[in-house]
């Protein structure tokens, strides 16, 4: 019979703890948006290399949250220790009121350590290493007023500000759903966990999905903002770039930005780092690391910790959705801001500069830079924008960067 | 916050943002501009100072009379159908990619048989965009 008790107990036990008892309706509606962004990944292949760890994360965060809880510790008498661990032998004591108490540590889970690279700030330029190690500026140096076009497009994140500011964010919030705007997913995680950790599921996973639906939100705005003219216009060739100038780059970079915005060395300080051991060519091994192995671990740890953010009490808000539609409008106000300017400078070279080019300006490298072509294109098939707009893409990297800066030293 | 609280804070944000981001990226195109002229110019200078060296010693040599021979492959060229100009196209093409100091030659420019049906699709489908 003590038997059979002891049994039941333990089918009671593993049924309580189990999640069909702990797990409450917004867990499952999580599951279900995870599982959606599962299909989108797989299916539609929208930025599959970080919905996919994403996702899993949101998932596995809704079906065990303790995955992602805090370490504790608990006070115990010599004689609830005991009876709890058996001993008091490696216990640290604490003696609170003349009573000696038993430290008895919890330890936390998984996703907590993992995501503690998240939250100091560590995984983001980590990820601009291998960026930077993967990306030639020399479209940029060829032709250096494409920084107006990177800088154009960072309008769209102090637009966004106001919005926020107006549907009741606080400042610090605001600024944090603002750079969602400069499409550069590692420059929104850092910004968000030092202004606003409480939105990251939110902010991440909208600035993901919007980056990954840059060929369907940017070609209208492009279309409504240019004539057809404009669009044809075929650009020179740029010059080409000595190997000197492009070593020389990242350093002039880092020196300028970091003098000028110490709040922006971080990521601007990786980028630039991962370019040059790119450009200088003798520390190939290095670069390779950057490049493949390290970004690819980093992407890992950061997706999945990032979507471990997401659980049902904190997605499932009117915020989210005031992010997600916030998110959107920092998106084509970036876009129409680069366009725009696209068409001054257009008019101010004498037609030279195809205004296309302009939408690049928000980072989502390369994928911005192909739309630009791929429009160009449809008006004119002989025209190649592809490595004029990667000017204006990788500058739209160093603006985003800027204007993070900007934002962590007036808002934090 | 109240409305007017608001307005300040959005304000102030843009404005400083706008000018802050727009002022150090003007600073680095004329940093860029800068150090871009320096260089090329650097670099100008030493390939010409190169070739004024190289003309100095051909000088100092004693002018051999080569006879003047014509490449036999000129006629080949025109019987083939291709023009002079898109010969010089070739030529200054393979010129500005290797420069005058690697030892390159063009020694033959054949029309090629236009592409299968299936090398056409596998390079359209490599440099589509989407």
């Amino acid at each position: 019979m003590d038997i059979l008790n002891k049994f039941l107990d333990a089918l009671v036990g593993i049924f309580n703890d189990s999640g069909l008892m702990t797990l409450d309706w917004r867990n499952y509606i999580m599951i279900a948006v995870a599982c959606v962004l599962f299909y989108l990944a797989i299916k539609k292949q929208y930025e599959p290399l970080l919905l996919l760890p994403i996702a899993f994360g949101m998932l596995l965060v809704n079906l065990y949250p303790s995955i992602m809880a805090a370490p504790e510790t608990t006070f115990m008498t010599e004689q609830q220790c005991i009876a709890a661990k058996g001993t008091i032998d490696g216990y640290a004591t604490t003696v609170i009121d003349g009573q000696t108490f038993y430290n008895v540590p919890h330890y936390g889970g998984l996703f907590y350590y993992l995501y503690q690279g998240v939250k100091l700030g560590i995984y983001p330029p980590l990820i601009f290493l291998g960026v930077g190690a993967m990306t030639d500026f020399g479209p940029l140096i060829a032709n250096p007023k494409s920084f107006i076009l990177g800088a154009a497009a960072q309008i769209g994140i102090f637009i966004t500000f106001i919005g926020a500011i107006f549907l009741g964010f606080t400042s610090a919030q605001a600024g944090a759903i603002g750079i969602i705007g400069g499409a550069d997913g590692p420059t929104a995680i850092y910004v968000t966990t030092k202004l606003a950790p409480e939105l990251l599921g939110s902010i991440a996973i909208a600035a993901y999905s919007y980056m990954a639906l840059v060929p369907i939100i940017q070609p209208p705005i492009m279309r409504a903002l240019t004539t057809k003219k404009e669009r044809a216009v075929q650009m020179e060739q740029l010059r080409p770039v000595s190997k000197l100038e492009k070593i020389i780059f990242p350093v002039i970079i880092v020196i300028v930005i970091s003098i000028l915005l110490p709040d922006a060395a971080p990521l601007v300080g990786m980028l630039m780092f991962g370019n040059l051991l790119k450009e200088s060519g003798v520390a190939d091994r290095l670069s390779k690391t950057a490049q493949n192995e390290l970004m690819n671990i980093i992407t890992i740890f950061l997706g999945t910790t990032v979507g471990a953010t997401a659980t049902g009490a904190n997605f499932l808000s009117w915020s989210t959705i005031k992010i997600i539609a916030l998110g959107l409008l920092a998106f084509m106000m970036g876009s129409a801001c680069g366009v725009l300017f696209g068409k001054i400078m257009y008019k101010l070279t004498g037609g030279k500069v195809n205004p296309l080019i302009g939408s690049a300006g928000v980072s989502a490298v390369p994928m911005a830079a192909r739309v630009s072509q791929k429009v160009g294109q449809e008006e004119n098939p002989g025209n190649f924008l592809l490595m004029h707009a990667m000017g204006p893409n990788v500058a739209g990297v160093i603006g985003s960067a800027v204007a993070a800066g900007v934002l962590l030293n007036v808002l934090r | 916050m109240d409305i007017m609280d608001k307005l300040n804070i959005s304000a102030s944000m843009l404005l400083t943002g706008f000018t802050i981001v727009f002022a150090v990226l003007f600073f680095l195109i004329f940093l860029i501009w800068l150090y871009g002229r320096i260089i090329t110019n650097a670099q100008t200078k030493a390939a010409k100072r190169k070739t004024l060296k190289i003309q100095s010693e051909r000088n100092d040599e004693p002018i051999e009379k080569v006879p003047v021979k014509t490449d036999s492959k000129a006629p080949v060229l025109k019987k083939s159908g291709i023009s002079d100009e898109v010969v010089a196209v070739i030529s200054a093409a393979v010129y500005s990619m290797y420069g005058s100091s690697e030892k390159v030659k063009i020694k033959s420019i054949k029309k090629s048989s236009s592409r299968s049906a299936w090398a056409n699709a596998g390079i359209l489908n490599n440099t589509r965009p989407f």
